[in-house]
């Protein structure tokens, strides 16, 4: 049935009600190698979740993961593991949207839940990088992603075109390229705290300065660091309520793609990204709260000016000013708006699949007041996952229930 | 079937640099297409530029696809006629800065990187322009 309000001479579609999907449950591993295979990990994070959820695995109806690389040894991955777990659901799924695979797949579980199709999705993501040469078949495959007849010949990497915005970004504002080393070493310092996290030490300002470089002005501590990592997601229909962990609503999703294709973008600046402030928007809407009632940030910002520009999209700094909410503090986990206290991925490790899911992971742990940098009090967080330049982007807001 | 891009490679080798213009809104754009991404229409055809524009951001690799040499200067270029593009820059990284004089001009392509059907075409690259 559809139904109508007008207010102020406008007309409203009112949406009807619908489940909000809960958390149930998570699993992770830790970020690192792992010499197993990814079935044996895989396996891991939907034991550990379901652990956490107190649910059976007949429960589970639906099944969300991202495909895995193109270098992961086993193929087919999701109709395998639903052999190997003895497993009949009524949907499953393989995403491949890059670094959105795992926002999309979760996304996914999220409608399918609010409609009804599922009444317990597993999310699940898994990925090993100790398993690829990073020198020549890991650029090889990314070639592919630019365009192929005018870009991938000139031997493009995604660093090379992140490190374009970033010298635009310093050249647009007369942006200090050493203050965007404090945005790593706060990310790094969490991700340090971070049990589950890649590293145990933050490098300081000047060993960020002093790395090796990767592509001009980037150098190695800017990059998220690829490691292996695996996440498990139980969501459930809110009225479903087996569960012994505290629940966790799923209060609004947003996706946005803009016309653009890594660096080529038309009307906009390559040091705006407006994708990130079209799905947020979309998500704090559906949620029915504003930016200003979030508490934690979890972004999917893998170099240190994204992370500046992600803040000015969200409006929480004004255009270029970016830098400066890390400089004066209001990003760190005591600050006004906290970013990454998770490490994000420049301070956990990256494992491109797995880390929208650990973005989720860490807003859980912030509601359930149990994450390893807790923001006091948390109520609500917004979580991102991008591909490319950030043409595409998810957003999600998770809220404790009231 | 044609494949839609080929005019720009001919006339890449003949020296002139082609983009794409859209008789219905005006606007250029690249890469060529036969639907222009400003207003959708169809009524797009070839235009020529000089290859001139200004350095809009660059840098420098480290480390790249197998074929590759590690060091390469890579840039993103703003013709003067609209659009941008990237673009293989022929000059040291160091003697760059943003707003640089560029021109796109062919340039021989000797990487062993699969082309496809471009193979034997030149490629192009931008030079600063003094
Ligand atoms: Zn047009």
């Amino acid at each position: 049935m559809q139904m109508y309000i007008i207010r102020s001479g406008l007309l409203y579609h009112i949406v009807p009600d619908t489940t909000t999907p809960a958390v149930a449950g998570i699993g992770t591993v830790p970020n690192g190698t792992h010499s197993v295979p990814e079935r044996d990990l895989a396996l891991r994070v939907v034991r550990d979740a379901l652990e956490d959820a107190s649910l059976e695995l007949s429960t589970v109806d639906g099944l969300y993961m991202p495909a895995p690389r193109p270098w992961t040894p086993q193929g087919f991955f999701s109709t395998y593991l639903l052999h190997v777990l003895g497993l009949e659901v009524d949907r499953s799924l393989e995403v491949s949207t890059g670094g959105t695979s795992g926002g999309n797949a979760f996304h996914s579980a999220v409608s399918d839940i609010r409609d009804g199709t599922v009444e317990t999705a597993l999310v699940l993501a898994v990925e090993r990088n100790s398993i690829v040469e990073t020198t020549g078949p890991y650029f090889d495959y990314i070639l592919k992603s630019f365009d192929a007849e005018f870009e991938s010949p000139i031997g493009m990497t995604v660093p090379a075109a992140y490190a374009q915005s970033m010298q635009r970004y310093a050249y647009e504002y007369g942006i200090d390229r050493g203050d965007l080393a404090d945005i790593v070493v706060k990310n790094r310092e969490n991700g340090a705290a971070n049990p589950n996290g890649l590293f145990d030490e933050s490098p300081s300002r000047d060993d960020v300065l002093d790395a090796r470089l990767i592509a001009d002005p980037i150098r190695l501590f800017d990059c998220p660091a690829p490691c292996d990592g695996a996440a498990a997601i139980l969501l459930t229909a809110d009225d479903v309520d087996e569960s012994s962990s505290p629940q966790i609503a799923v209060d609004g999703t947003g996706y946005h793609h803009t016309a653009s294709h890594f660096l080529m973008s038309r009307e906009t600046s390559i040091t705006e990204l407006p994708a990130v402030r079209r799905a947020a928007n979309t998500a704090t809407d559906r949620a029915g709260v504003s930016i200003a009632d979030i508490d934690v940030f979890e972004p999917y910002a893998p170099f240190p000016h994204i992370e500046a520009i992600v803040t000015e999209e969200l409006g929480l700094a004004e255009r270029g000013r970016g830098v400066d909410a890390c400089l004066e503090d209001h990003t760190a986990p005591d600050g006004p708006f906290p970013i990454s206290p998770s490490g994000g991925c420049l301070g956990r490790g990256h494992p491109p699949m797995v880390t929208p899911l650990l973005n989720y992971v860490e807003a859980v742990k912030q509601l359930r007041g149990t994450a390893s940098t807790q923001v006091p009090d948390a109520g609500r967080v917004l979580t991102t996952a991008e591909h490319g330049h950030v043409n595409g982007v998810t957003a999600t807001v998770f809220a404790t229930e009231v | 079937m044609e494949p839609y891009t080929r005019p720009f490679w001919e006339s890449l080798r003949d020296g002139t640099v082609l983009i794409h213009a859209c008789e219905s809104c005006d606007e250029r754009f690249f890469p060529p297409s036969p639907i222009c991404p400003h207003c959708h229409s169809t009524d797009v055809d070839w235009a020529e530029t000089t290859g001139r524009g200004t350095l809009y951001s660059f840098t420098r690799t480290h480390a790249t696809a197998t074929a590759f040499d590690d060091e390469l200067v890579i840039g993103l270029v703003e013709l003067a006629d609209g659009p941008k593009l990237l673009a293989p820059i022929d000059a040291s990284y160091d003697a760059l800065e943003i707003g640089d004089d560029v021109r796109i001009e062919a340039a021989e392509y000797d990487v062993e990187h699969d082309r496809g059907w471009l193979e034997g075409y030149p490629f192009f690259a931008a030079r600063p322009l003094d």
